[in-house]
C-alpha cells in the first residue's frame, strides 16, 4: 500500500509541477466565469439555465480533458523518458504502479472538481440571487416520476427498435404512475411527453392526440385534446390538489385521427412535481461526473499499457465519443435493418425511405461490428446529468448508485486486463 | 546454485520481434556467464552488442526468449530479489521536476525504507557523490555529469548487495570518472558485488576482477583480467634510477642468456594521471591563495 501511495503522490506532484493541472483549472474557471457574460434571449430562468449549462459543460469538458490527457500520457511518457526503467528495477509489483497511477489521477480529478465545482456553485448561486427579483423559482429542483407500467392496448402497429407505433383509432397507450408525492401538494404537477409522429402526409408537422388523466383513487377523469409536434415536448399542467391525496395516476394517450401514427418509447412520458434544494442536487451531479472521470481514467490507463501516447489519446477520445452515442449506434443498426426489410415506412423519415446503396453496404459490412462495439464500449449516458440541471430536475439517488455501480463493474473488467498486459510489458 | 554465485545465466537468449511476431533482431544468443559474489564483473562489447539487454533481462525489465537467469539465487521474475539490487541505467532518467533530495526520498520509499533512515542515507549519499551543494535544485537544471551522480546515489539508496551499473562513467569528466571508479572499488571492499557494462576498456581494466566480452549478442570470451591479459612469454621490468651504462650491461646480460629485448623505453603515465595531477595542483594553489 505504501508503494501505491508513493506512486500516487508522485503522479499528483508531476501534474502540479508540470503546470498541466494549473492550466486546465485556470482555463476551466475562465470559461465558467465567461458564462455570466453570455448574451441571453429570454428572461429570468433562461439566464440561469445558460449559466448552469455552461458550468456543467465546462466541468465535464475540462475534467474529461484532464482525465484523458494525464492518464493516457503518464505511463507512455514514463516509458519514453525511461523513468519506468528505474521504477520497475525496484521491488515494486507492476500492478502497484497501475494502482498508484490511478489513485494519483483520482487526486488530480478531485482537486479539479473541488476548485471548478466551488466556482461554479458560487456563480450559479450569485446568478440566481440576481435573478431572484424576476423569478422566485430560480433554483427550484423538481422531482421526476417515471411510469411504472406502460401498456399498448388495441390493434397497435408493430414495434420497431424500442419504439411502438400506434395508429389513430386502433390503439392507445396506458401509462401508470405510482408513488407521486410532494412536500407541498399545492404545487402544479407537470406532465411532459416526447412522442414521435407520422401521418398520411409525409411532411406532417403536428397530429392531434387525446389525453385522459385518471385518478384511480377518486375515479376522477380529466380529458384533454392537444396537438403533438415532432420535436417539441407536449406539456400538460395539473393542479396538485386534483390528485385528492392519491399517489397514483393513470394516463391514456392515443392519436386523434385514423392514419396518424404516434411513436412511443418507455420513457416518452414523465411527471414532474414538487421542489427540492439545489445544493444537494448539485453535489449528486458532481458525484456522478466524478464517477465518469474515474471510468475514463481506468480506460486511459488500460490503453496506456499497450498503446503509444498519440494512439492512446485517440483511443480514449474514440471510446469517449462512441460511449456517448451508443444509443445512436444501436439505432443505426435498427435503421439499417429497416431499410433492408422496408416494412414499416412510417417508422423512418422520408430521406431514409429511398433505396440507399450506401446503407445497404453498411448493413452487410458494419452492422454487426457496430452493434457489438455499442455493447463493449462503456455507455457514458449513465453519467449524463446536464439535462437534470438545465431542466431543474432532482437526480434520483438510484441514478448515483447505477452510475457508480456501472463504473465499478467496468473498472473491474478493465483493471485485470491492464495488470496482465502491463505485467508482460517489456520496459526497454 | 552455489552460495557464492551472485548472477548466473543459462543459454540466455533474447530476440526482439516485429509487430507480427516475426523475429527481427537476435539481441542475445545463448549467453552463459557467472558472476561471483564480492567481485567486480565487467561486461564489455561494442555498441549494440547486447550488454544493456543482458542487464535488463537480469532485472526483469525484459523477458528472455529462451534460457534462464538467476540473480542472488532467485529467478529474475521474482520481484523480492530487487530489494537487494541497485541499478544505474544507461541514461540517467528521473523525474526532472524533483530535486535531488526528493528523488532519493522517492526511490527510498519504493524500497520501504523508514523515514529517518531514508533521510540519513540521502544525506550520506549526496555527500558521497558530491551533490550536497545542489540538493534542492530540480534535476532539469542538472548537467549530464550531475545526473549520473544522482543516478549512482539512487542505485545505492537501499544499500544493495548487488549493484548493476550500465555505463557508469558515461558523461563524467575525468575527476568524476576517477571518483566513480574509487566508489566502485570501495563498494567491493565492503563485500558488494558489482556488475558493470561499458565500452571504455581502460575503465574496466582498472577496476574489474573478471570480464566477459560479447559481440552481436554472443559471448566471445570470459575470465579474470589476469587470465585474459597475461602474456606468459614476455616479462616487464620497471626500474627507477638506472644509468645508461648499467642499462647497456643489463641488455648485454639478457642477450647472453638467449633472451630477446623487445623494447626499452622510459615509462609514461596515462593522460588521466596527468589531468588529475594538474587538477590536484590547482586545488592546492587556490587553497594557498586563500
Amino acid at each position: 500500500m505504501q508503494q501505491i501511495l508513493v506512486i500516487a503522490k508522485q503522479t499528483f506532484k508531476e501534474a502540479v509541477r508540470n503546470k498541466i493541472l494549473f492550466i486546465l483549472i485556470t482555463l476551466g474557471v475562465i470559461t465558467i466565469c465567461c458564462s455570466v457574460f453570455m448574451p441571453v434571449v429570454g428572461e429570468g430562468r433562461e439566464k440561469l439555465k445558460i449559466v448552469e449549462s455552461m458550468c456543467f459543460r465546462s466541468i465535464t469538458f475540462f475534467g474529461t480533458l484532464a482525465a484523458i490527457l494525464l492518464s493516457a500520457s503518464s505511463i507512455p511518457t514514463d516509458i519514453d523518458n525511461k523513468v519506468l526503467c528505474t521504477i520497475t528495477a525496484k521491488p515494486v509489483q507492476r500492478a502497484n504502479i497501475i494502482f498508484g497511477k490511478i489513485i494519483g489521477f483520482v487526486y488530480i480529478i478531485g482537486v479539479l472538481l473541488l476548485i471548478m465545482g466551488s466556482v461554479s456553485y458560487a456563480l450559479i448561486r450569485y446568478t440566481a440571487l440576481r435573478q431572484n427579483s424576476q423569478d422566485s423559482h430560480g433554483l427550484l429542483i423538481r422531482e421526476q416520476f417515471d411510469p411504472v407500467d406502460l401498456q399498448i392496448t388495441g390493434d397497435s402497429a408493430r414495434n420497431i427498435g424500442n419504439v411502438s407505433w400506434i395508429e389513430g383509432g386502433k390503439g392507445a397507450s396506458v401509462w401508470k404512475f405510482r408513488g407521486l408525492s410532494s412536500k407541498d401538494r399545492k404545487d402544479d404537477l407537470e406532465i411532459e411527453a416526447n412522442f414521435l409522429i407520422e401521418g398520411r402526409k409525409r411532411s406532417i408537422g403536428t397530429i392531434p392526440v387525446k389525453i385522459k388523466v385518471i385518478n384511480p383513487y377518486s375515479a376522477r377523469v380529466l380529458t384533454e385534446s392537444m396537438e403533438v409536434s415532432q420535436n417539441k415536448p407536449l406539456l400538460l399542467r395539473l393542479n396538485g390538489k386534483s390528485l385528492d391525496g392519491s399517489e397514483e395516476l393513470t394516463i391514456v394517450i392515443s392519436p386523434g385521427k385514423s392514419g396518424d401514427f404516434l411513436g412511443i418509447r418507455a420513457d416518452s412520458l414523465r411527471i414532474f412535481w414538487g421542489g427540492k434544494g439545489f445544493g444537494c442536487n448539485y453535489l449528486k451531479g458532481l458525484t456522478i461526473i466524478s464517477t465518469q472521470f474515474l471510468l475514463i481514467v481506468v480506460i486511459a490507463v488500460l490503453g496506456s499499457t499497450f498503446l503509444s501516447l498519440p494512439v492512446n489519446i485517440l483511443f480514449c477520445l474514440f471510446v469517449f465519443f462512441c460511449g456517448n452515442i451508443t444509443d445512436f449506434m444501436r439505432d443505426l443498426s435498427t435503421v439499417i435493418n429497416v431499410i433492408e426489410t422496408r416494412e414499416h415506412e412510417h417508422a423512418i423519415s422520408g430521406v431514409m425511405r429511398e433505396s440507399n446503396v450506401f446503407l445497404v453496404c453498411l448493413n452487410n459490412i458494419i452492422k454487426k461490428p457496430i452493434l457489438l462495439l455499442s455493447y463493449i464500449l462503456p455507455d457514458f449516458r449513465y453519467f449524463s446529468v446536464g439535462k437534470y440541471f438545465v431542466d431543474g430536475i432532482n437526480i434520483p439517488c438510484k441514478r448515483i448508485f447505477m452510475s457508480f455501480g456501472y463504473a465499478v463493474l467496468y473498472a473491474l473488467v478493465c483493471l485485470p486486463i491492464s495488470f496482465l498486459v502491463f505485467k508482460r510489458k517489456e520496459i526497454a | 546454485m552455489s552460495d557464492d554465485i551472485a548472477i548466473k545465466t543459462e543459454d540466455l537468449t533474447k530476440a526482439y520481434r516485429s509487430f507480427f511476431g516475426r523475429k527481427k533482431v537476435l539481441a542475445l544468443n545463448k549467453l552463459n556467464i557467472v558472476v561471483r559474489k564480492g567481485e567486480i564483473f565487467g561486461l564489455l562489447g561494442p555498441n549494440g552488442s547486447g550488454k544493456t539487454t543482458t542487464l535488463k533481462l537480469l532485472l526483469g525489465l525484459l523477458f528472455p526468449t529462451e534460457g534462464r537467469a538467476y540473480v542472488l539465487g532467485k529467478a529474475t521474475d521474482d520481484v523480492t530479489v530487487k530489494s537487494r539490487i541497485g541499478f544505474l541505467p544507461e541514461e540517467s532518467c528521473f523525474y526532472r521536476f524533483l530535486n535531488a533530495d526528493e528523488t532519493l526520498d522517492f526511490y527510498g520509499q519504493l524500497f520501504r525504507i523508514p523515514g529517518k533512515e531514508r533521510k540519513l542515507r540521502t544525506d550520506r549519499l549526496l555527500k558521497r557523490v558530491g551533490l550536497e551543494f545542489a540538493r534542492k535544485r530540480h534535476l532539469k537544471q542538472y548537467s549530464k555529469g550531475m545526473l549520473r551522480r544522482i543516478g549512482i546515489a539512487q542505485a545505492l539508496i537501499n544499500d544493495p548487495g548487488l549493484i548493476i551499473l550500465d555505463e557508469p562513467t558515461s558523461g563524467l569528466d575525468p575527476i568524476g570518472t576517477r571518483e566513480t571508479k574509487d566508489l566502485i572499488l570501495e563498494l567491493k571492499s565492503q563485500g558488494k558485488t558489482v556488475l558493470l557494462c561499458s565500452h571504455l576498456l581502460s575503465d574496466v581494466q582498472d577496476i574489474c576482477d573478471s570480464v566477459a566480452i560479447i559481440d552481436k549478442g554472443e559471448l566471445q570470451i570470459s575470465g579474470t583480467i589476469g587470465e585474459l591479459l597475461a602474456n606468459k612469454d614476455i616479462v616487464e621490468l620497471l626500474i627507477r634510477n638506472l644509468s645508461k651504462e648499467t642499462l647497456a650491461e643489463v641488455e648485454r646480460f639478457i642477450q647472453e642468456k638467449q633472451g630477446e629485448v623487445v623494447s626499452i623505453k622510459n615509462s609514461s603515465g596515462t593522460l588521466e594521471d596527468l589531468f588529475l595531477k594538474i587538477y590536484a595542483a590547482n586545488i592546492s594553489n587556490s587553497k594557498t591563495d586563500v
